[in-house]
């Protein structure tokens, strides 16, 4: 074991000393000129296209009709994790503590989204809002109750608005998980949810 | 054996080349449009470039700057000299950890150290999961594409594999049947998985943190379920500032399938309470790269698969003619650095079209360092093996119509450029079927120019 110990440290040292011998000389980190990305455009028409583009579905609604939209898509969803605060769909609560493994059955996840990326239809989801890092992952359906005035354009705007965040864990999701891995025929529920809903109030 | 001689068997199917050709080029279609929506498109590669060179040229800053903030967030750093070192560390924690049941998601890294095996020799269950990559760990092969691991497989061979491994029914190659059945095999898997094991896409130095990219979920199933989570990252996946993501994830997935970014982008900073984060930092050839001028840029790369769609070599000689973990045009400058004799021919294996180079994302100059490569090859490998080689290229892979219209476009590049042999040689493919254009006196820069500006 401590030879093992003794020969990472080697490995450590020695790449850093193969690196310093072999790099070229500096050479500078460009400045971004962030407003060469800016467009005037209708950030809202442009995310609720995209999330259709990812396969998602989205849908504007009263934010005191959530629940019955909800119940209308997912009539029979028994096992439920409800992490917004005017949903009272849920059936199973969770907490930091919960075994993430105990979610395995878990039919339909309904977590608030930070904000969502008109470019790609992506929503910010971190541990903030989904208690448990693997909820959004697990669950068979997954709703996002997201904020219509929470929207940025494109990434760069992104990364500004979380560059104060408390970093522990956070993902960017676009759409619901996906592959095309037999014969390149696109098939929507692969590992991940089976299906994402947006809902804008 | 060599490129050509493993294309020629890939050749031998003549409806699947023909297929797998064309489905890449979709792909490439794809990525196309994609690039298209995008306001400065252009702008966002050269930032990218520029990023990345600035990344190599003070790369052993950023690791430790990386490593000094992976540490404050708990987060455990591994540094490996070698493939060696590497899976001895993963083994380590594995039996610290009295680990038996491993999941992985897609890491190329790990392909390329053959950490399955090594694993597997350990009495260690491993399970890739992503579906590609399980597809091709089931039927005992290694992944054909960076991006689409079984892009070589048709449905009807999913099938017959399914029915032996999974116990499923005949279906015809139903992919939706097939996905659904390998989702709940691998759930079961997930859910019993003591360690996950996942690559990362980038690593950056001035949060400690790291970004995993996948479409089907699998390196987050895999992860936020078992107590610990190795990433695995060669040196040269760091980049300087969480903000340069803006820059890389509006690149990456529009490359790699066209899709405006992948469906899930995991930011892992770190340990969820009671479970563990570990990061192996691997060289493994990596630093001789860095050490040689002309071939250090290929260090750029992403793994986006976007100069293998396009390539129409690798189109039609299939991934597995490379002999390589990586393939295509970046694996054929990256293969040589680790083994020049026994990669000798990859560097022949492209018509320096220049198509792999204006896709990339990170603007590596693919073609260029082909080119650098044959140089080398041609002075240092004695000429009847590469001779060999190369007429067998043309021989295999060109001598089909449709490629051969394709290829007239770089023939006169070739000619003025390739070894005399290649040309002045009656059996060679590209002098017999065309009478050969005066070539005009352009040096290689000029000629780059020009055809870039086209
Ligand atoms: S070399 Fe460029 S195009 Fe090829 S995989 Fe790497 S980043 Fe993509």
């Amino acid at each position: 074991m401590v030879q093992n110990k003794q020969k990472e440290i080697m490995g450590r040292d020695s790449i850093l000393k193969a690196i310093k011998q072999h790099k070229p000389d500096l050479l500078p980190i460009p400045e971004i000129d962030g407003a060469r990305f800016d467009d005037d455009v209708n950030l809202l028409d442009i995310f609720k296209h995209n999330v259709a583009l990812v396969g998602g579905s989205i849908k504007e609604v009263d934010k005191a009709l959530i629940d019955i939209e909800i119940k209308k898509q997912f009539p029979h969803a028994e096992n439920i994790v409800a992490l917004n605060e005017t949903s009272t769909l849920g059936t199973i609560s969770v907490n930091k503590q919960t075994d993430p493994h105990e979610l395995a059955t878990i039919d339909l996840a309904i977590v608030n989204g930070a904000f969502g990326v008109a470019e790609n239809g992506a929503v910010w989801v971190s541990e903030k809002e989904s208690i448990v890092r693997v909820l959004p992952f697990i669950s068979n359906d997954l709703v996002i109750i997201l904020l219509k005035e929470q929207l940025v354009l494109h990434m760069l705007q992104a990364y500004h608005k979380i560059a104060t965040r408390d970093r522990n864990f956070g993902v960017f999701i676009s759409g619901p998980s996906k592959t095309a891995d037999i014969e390149q025929c696109l098939v929507i529920g692969a590992q991940g949810a089976m299906s994402l809903t947006i809902l804008l109030v | 054996m060599s490129h050509a001689e493993k294309a020629t068997i890939f050749n031998k199917n003549e409806a699947k080349v023909n297929w797998h050709d064309k489905a890449l080029w979709y792909v490439r279609e794809k990525r196309d449009n994609a690039a298209h929506g995008v306001k400065e498109w252009e702008y966002l590669r050269d930032l990218a470039s520029a990023i990345k060179a600035n990344v190599l040229s003070d790369l052993d800053t950023y690791l430790v700057e990386f490593e000094a903030n992976a540490l404050k967030n708990g987060i455990k750093i591994h540094w490996a000299s070698d493939a060696e070192e590497h899976n001895a560390i993963i083994g380590k924690i594995l039996d610290d950890n009295k680990a038996e049941k491993v999941v992985k998601s897609k890491s190329m890294l790990t392909e390329e150290c053959h950490l399955n095996p090594y694993l597997e020799a350990k009495g260690i269950e491993v399970v890739d999961t992503d579906l590609g990559e399980y597809i091709v760990q089931i039927a005992k092969e290694t992944p054909s594409h960076i991006v689409l691991p079984a892009i070589h497989k048709t449905k009807e061979e999913v099938d017959e594999l399914f029915q032996e491994h999974l116990g499923t029914k005949p279906s015809n190659g139903n992919p939706e049947y097939l996905t659904n059945e390998a989702r709940k095999h691998l759930r079961g898997k997930f859910l019993k998985a003591d360690v996950a094991i996942t690559g990362v896409n980038f690593a950056i130095a001035d949060t400690g943190g790291f970004v995993v990219c996948t479409n089907e979920g699998n390196a987050d199933m895999g992860s936020h379920l078992a107590n610990v989570h190795i990433a695995s990252m060669g040196i040269e996946k760091i980049i300087p500032k969480e903000a340069h993501l803006g820059i890389f994830l509006r690149l990456l997935a529009r490359s790699a399938t066209g899709q405006p970014i992948t469906t899930y982008s995991s930011h892992f900073n770190k340990p969820a309470e009671g479970k563990e984060m570990h990061i192996v930092i691997v060289d493994n050839g990596r630093t001789e790269q860095l050490s040689r001028e002309d071939f250090r840029a290929s260090l750029h790369c992403i793994r986006c698969g976007a100069c293998m769609n396009t390539c129409p070599i690798y189109r039609r000689s299939g991934g597995h003619s490379y002999d390589a973990t990586i393939p295509g045009p970046i694996g054929s400058i990256l293969s040589p650095g680790k083994d020049l004799t026994k990669h000798s021919s990859l560097p022949f294996a492209s018509t320096l079209c220049g198509s792999c180079s204006n896709v990339c994302p990170v603007k590596i100059n693919i073609h260029e360092q082909l080119y650098k490569w044959r140089q080398i090859i041609v002075k240092d490998i004695k000429q009847p093996m590469v001779k060999k080689s190369i007429l067998k290229i043309a021989a295999s892979v060109l001598a089909k119509p449709k490629i051969y219209d394709f290829a007239g476009k770089s023939a006169r590049f070739m000619l003025k450029h390739a070894p005399r042999f290649m040309i002045y040689n009656k059996l060679n493919a590209w002098g017999k079927a065309r009478e050969l254009p005066e070539i005009k006196n352009e040096n290689f820069d000029q000629w780059y120019k020009i055809n870039r500006k086209k």
